[in-house]
């Protein structure tokens, strides 16, 4: 009786594991073969060996974007995590009008990146957006200046919409995870004496590292993989000053370098996976 | 009586059946925007005429990346609008050489610019013409006493009284976010010099083999270092917008429909939305050719095809796609056609009011007094015009010197190769 139960729950996992391999382990066999080749997405594919990897890794423009993507994951992990954390440690305490503060700082994480993008483009837009006007009516000046001729500020300008907008994606998560510590926990550490910096680091920072750990992860997937916000803002540019590696790879797609945006998109796989298994480790040994 | 009811619900789907089997569906897929609505007149009446033949049009806005899309997947358009030397090399357009009826029509400039430079063969038809210079407000140069410029140093003198005497407005407007717009002026200004020197075809020639001799790219006194060396002088004097990089073609539209810019670089293309944005644009709308600023040289136009069409040489449906093109050339519908899109027609028997008059007439003067050139299609597959322009994107941030700029050029024009 027990054998069957257990076939047939090996049974029902067949349909997820059915689509896991459909688009995920398929795509990616067909793309580690793939990269290995020339194919240019529609003539015949020659293979080249590794040749694709090692150009990659000769290309200034690549490893600019290598930098580029690195600066953006990094800023966006560490702000929207900070953000989050004091968003959650914020909006935990009860206050009048709490539910509606909540739900403003998680507003923007529902729109499409892109649109955020193009609206936070036409505030900020030297010379012409909505913020330049503003502070000129109120006899002050743009502090960006031209902030697409700066790159440190330009970079500055991509992270800020960045975490800006899924700051408050965190935030819940956070916030779930402030509400799984135990109160009695925090009560013991009142009544022994601990101050309330102490109560945070050693008690509260501890207790919220599965919440750490799934923020940090999800952070370093987005923020590597940032497509839309770069995008809609700079397109890349100036140049290619700004330009992630997910644009790199759609660009050379549709330059007629499909074998060699696909060996990228294995590079990116492998710069994403490696940060998120060192995290989830670290995370893992504080627990 | 319920199976009568049956029975005639099963004819009635029968019928259904049988006729869409019977239809012969012939898709067709463009990115031009500006005709969307046109064509859907004009398919809606080939459709009515023509019963069991049903033409789709498809737009997209990237067309020339999904095209490439198309062609991979195997669901390739019967007629399309997009055309790319690499297509034409690998065999995928029909060889339309032998369509005698439309040829004798075609103005003989543009049946040369349609014929494929390798095979001599004609894989696409172009029903248009556009030309690219610049726009400028004529109530603004009559007001300062200013005519158009032919060489560069009577350029910069206008775009420095303007400067002066109009402290307000932008002399040129460059919306150099826009990438492909930067790309366009190295087209129209570099590339446009050598065209010159070299001859069209010569030149071509030269870009298809990478004749680097001939083309000279990374000289520190060459066409691209002077074209450079000359936009960073402007971009010193404040001869060009202040937000450059980050101005978008709407900025420049509205600049120059409200008098907040006396001139800016583009194509016909542009001509619909300037008016749409200020009808009044009508009277005050100039056009002028880009200066020569090489010595020896004279001002240059683009004067080139546009409105392309190309049938896909695995189509199961040529006869019907070839019947379709022929109703969409006929005199009537390329009236509209031409009227619609707002660029002269480039068949002889076609009478089109593609602009206002005054406009058209001095765009045929500026036609004739300047050295028309073509858009460059021998430029390298991994090198395209928006890469050119992300590279004056860098020189305009400050990345590059004009000497750097050039070499630069050169580096990512080999590579391209």
């Amino acid at each position: 009786m027990r054998a069957k139960r257990s076939d047939y729950t090996h049974l029902m996992s067949l349909p997820a594991l059915g689509l896991f391999c459909t688009f995920f382990i398929y795509p990616l066999v067909r793309g580690v073969g793939m990269s290995m080749t020339d194919w240019d997405g529609m003539g015949e594919a020659t293979y080249v060996g590794l040749a694709n990897f090692a150009r990659f890794f000769q290309d200034p423009r690549a490893m600019g974007d290598i930098r580029t993507t690195l600066i953006f994951a990094v800023g966006s992990t560490l702000l929207l995590n900070f953000m989050g954390l004091i968003y959650a440690l914020l909006m935990e305490k009860p206050f009048h009008g709490r539910s509606l503060a909540r739900v403003i700082i998680y507003l923007p994480a529902i729109i499409s990146p892109l649109i955020m993008g193009y609206i936070w483009y036409f505030l900020l837009q030297p010379g012409r957006g909505f913020l330049y006007h503003a502070m000129g009516f109120l006899g002050t000046t743009f502090p960006l200046g031209n902030w697409m001729s700066d790159y440190p500020t330009t970079m500055a300008v991509l992270i800020f919409v960045n975490v800006w907008q899924f700051a408050g994606m965190t935030m819940i998560i956070y916030l779930a995870g402030l509400k799984g510590i135990p109160v009695d926990l925090k009560e013991a550490a009142v009544i022994d004496g601990a101050t309330s910096w102490q109560r945070f680091v050693r008690l509260t920072l501890p207790l919220l590292m599965p919440a750490i750990r799934i923020n940090v992860v999800t952070n370093i997937i987005g923020s590597l993989s940032v497509f839309d916000v770069i995008m809609s803002l700079t397109e890349g540019g100036p140049g290619y000053a700004t330009e992630s590696l997910s644009i790199y790879i759609l660009r050379m797609c549709y330059g007629s370098r499909t074998g060699y945006s696909t060996a990228v998109a294995m590079i990116l796989f492998f710069i994403i996976l490696l940060p998120v298994l060192i995290s989830i480790r670290l995370t893992k040994v504080k627990e | 009586m319920k199976r009568a009811l049956v029975f005639v619900l099963t004819l009635a789907l029968c019928l259904t059946a049988w006729v869409g089997l019977a239809e012969t569906k012939v898709s067709f897929f463009t990115g031009k925007i500006e005709t969307i609505d046109l064509l859907n007149e004009i398919i809606e009446d080939f459709n009515a005429t023509n019963p069991g033949i049903v033409v789709e049009q498809e737009y997209q806005n990237d067309a020339s990346s999904i095209i490439k899309v198309k062609f991979a997947s195997g669901e390739v358009p019967d007629v399309m609008t997009t055309y790319e030397q690499e297509f034409v090399d690998q065999g995928k357009y029909l060889d339309l050489s032998g369509m005698k009826e439309w040829w004798d029509r075609l103005i003989p400039s543009m049946w040369e610019n349609c014929t494929d430079l390798k095979t001599g063969m004609q894989y696409r038809v172009c029903t248009n013409m556009t030309m690219a210079g610049f726009f400028y407000n004529k109530e603004i140069f009559a007001e300062l006493g200013l005519t158009p410029a032919v060489t560069w140093e009577e350029f910069v003198v206008n775009l420095s009284t303007i400067k002066e005497k109009k402290p307000d407005v932008t002399p040129w407007f460059i919306f150099g976010k826009e990438a492909w717009h930067l790309g366009h002026l190295i087209e129209f200004i570099p590339h446009g010099y050598l065209k010159q020197t070299l001859g069209a075809l010569e030149c071509k020639k030269a870009m298809l083999v990478n004749d680097s001799a001939k083309l000279n790219l990374g000289a520190a006194d060459g066409c691209m270092a002077v074209f450079a060396q000359n936009l960073l002088d402007l971009q010193a004097k404040g001869l060009i917008n202040e937000d450059v990089l980050t101005a978008t073609s709407d900025n420049c539209v509205q600049a120059f429909v409200t008098g907040k810019a006396a001139m800016f670089s583009n194509g016909m293309w542009a001509l619909s939305g300037i008016l749409e944005a200020n009808p009044d644009m009508a009277d005050k709308l100039g056009f002028a050719p880009y200066p020569a600023y090489m010595p020896g040289t004279k001002p240059v136009v683009l004067s080139a095809e546009d409105s392309g069409y190309a049938i896909s040489a695995t189509s199961k449906n040529i006869n019907v796609a070839k019947a379709f093109l022929s109703y969409l050339f006929s005199a009537e519908n390329q009236k509209k056609y031409s009227e619609a899109l707002g660029s002269p027609s480039a068949f002889t028997d076609v009478n089109a009011a593609w602009a206002p008059e005054a406009f058209a007439e001095e765009v045929k003067a500026t036609l004739g007094n300047a050295v028309n050139i073509g858009f460059t299609n021998e430029k390298p597959a991994g090198f395209s015009g928006d890469d050119a322009g992300r590279m004056v994107q860098d020189l305009l941030a400050g990345t590059y010197n004009a000497a750097g700029f050039a070499q630069a050029y050169e580096r990512a024009w080999n590579e391209g190769f």
